[in-house]
């Protein structure tokens, strides 16, 4: 199974690389969006049928309750941190760290927003960090769920509202559907906000410094 | 909004309509939902592909990139184990 998705993802890349050299790239673009869009939907639906159907799902969720945004909340704190650690090791600058690792995983928004406060190196870092969390945990998914169930929604932080939510459904088992699915959109949510919160922060400390 | 509403509707539709079926009809759609899977992981390379600036961000910002990734991941795993056993998460 996870053959076939890494060789999925492989050929896409290549073949949206070629595409992008060939000139006709805007075309091409639209039709593979609608296909992404149209696969995402139907398989939703699918997700959402196979969660209703199960019966012990339902249950745990009724157990479960609002306790599931304990997840969002700590994808939150683990991420932000882990830009303060990164920065510190690596010695960059700090809150640039921090915007970047906000982005929880959506690179389409971390890369944009932080490339315009920090500048365009930022920025592309933004996408890079990002898409990098993503594709790690697609590539990573079948060593992630043995550490525990709650390992690859962690490590897909906002992704797993779309993107990474099939992968982690058929791997973890369809009653984690609604904690995947509730996760990705709260932190599909704060995404921006954590991000200007974190370039506000930038600027003050600058302006701050130079008084 | 409107980008999260249109995730939000096919996902409940889904769930209602398996909640009223769920007497009459028992399925696996594990197998169903392959082709589909690939065809979205696809399209996502694809996407990933097309767009040079995602792409030629990649060799600019390098390893950096990759630590900085690899940590939040670790991290977020890190506090989100520690903290769903603190609340009983099963």
């Amino acid at each position: 199974m996870i053959r076939y998705i890494l060789a999925a993802l492989i050929v896409g890349v290549t073949t949206g690389y070629l595409v992008s050299c060939s000139g006709n790239a805007e075309a091409w673009s639209d039709v593979v969006n609608y296909v992404f869009n149209g696969s995402l939907l139907v398989l939703l639906f699918v997700m959402g049928l196979s969660f209703g159907l199960d019966r012990e799902a339902m249950h745990k969720l009724r157990q479960t309750g609002l306790r599931i945004l304990i997840v969002p909340f700590t994808v939150v704190l683990g991420s932000i941190l882990a830009g303060l650690v990164g920065g510190l090791i690596l010695r960059l600058d700090l809150t640039a760290s921090m915007a970047v690792t906000a982005g929880y995983g959506w690179y389409t928004i971390d890369g944009p927003m932080v490339g315009q406060v920090f500048g365009a190196e930022w920025g592309a870092m933004g996408f890079a960090v990002n898409f990098v969390r993503e594709l790690l945990t697609i590539v990573t998914v079948t060593l992630l769920v043995k550490i525990s169930k709650y390992a690859p929604i962690a490590s897909g932080g906002a992704t797993t509202m779309d993107t990474t939510l099939p992968i982690i459904t058929r791997y973890c088992g369809s009653d984690m559907l609604i904690t995947a699915f509730s996760s990705g959109f709260t932190l599909s949510l704060l995404a921006p906000f954590s991000i200007i919160a974190m370039s506000t922060l930038g600027r003050f400390l600058v302006s701050f410094a130079s008084l | 909004m409107i980008y999260f509403a249109v995730f939000v509707v096919p996902l409940v539709a889904g769930i209602v309509a398996g909640y009223a079926l769920r007497e009459k009809w028992q399925a696996n759609l594990n197998k169903a939902t392959l082709p589909i899977i690939i065809a979205l992981v696809f399209s996502l390379g694809f996407s990933i592909g097309i767009d040079n600036d995602a792409l030629s961000s990649l060799p600019r910002v390098g390893w950096n990139a990759l630590f900085i990734a690899s940590l939040t991941i670790v991290f977020s795993i890190v506090l989100v184990e520690l903290a769903r056993r603190k609340v009983k998460l099963a």
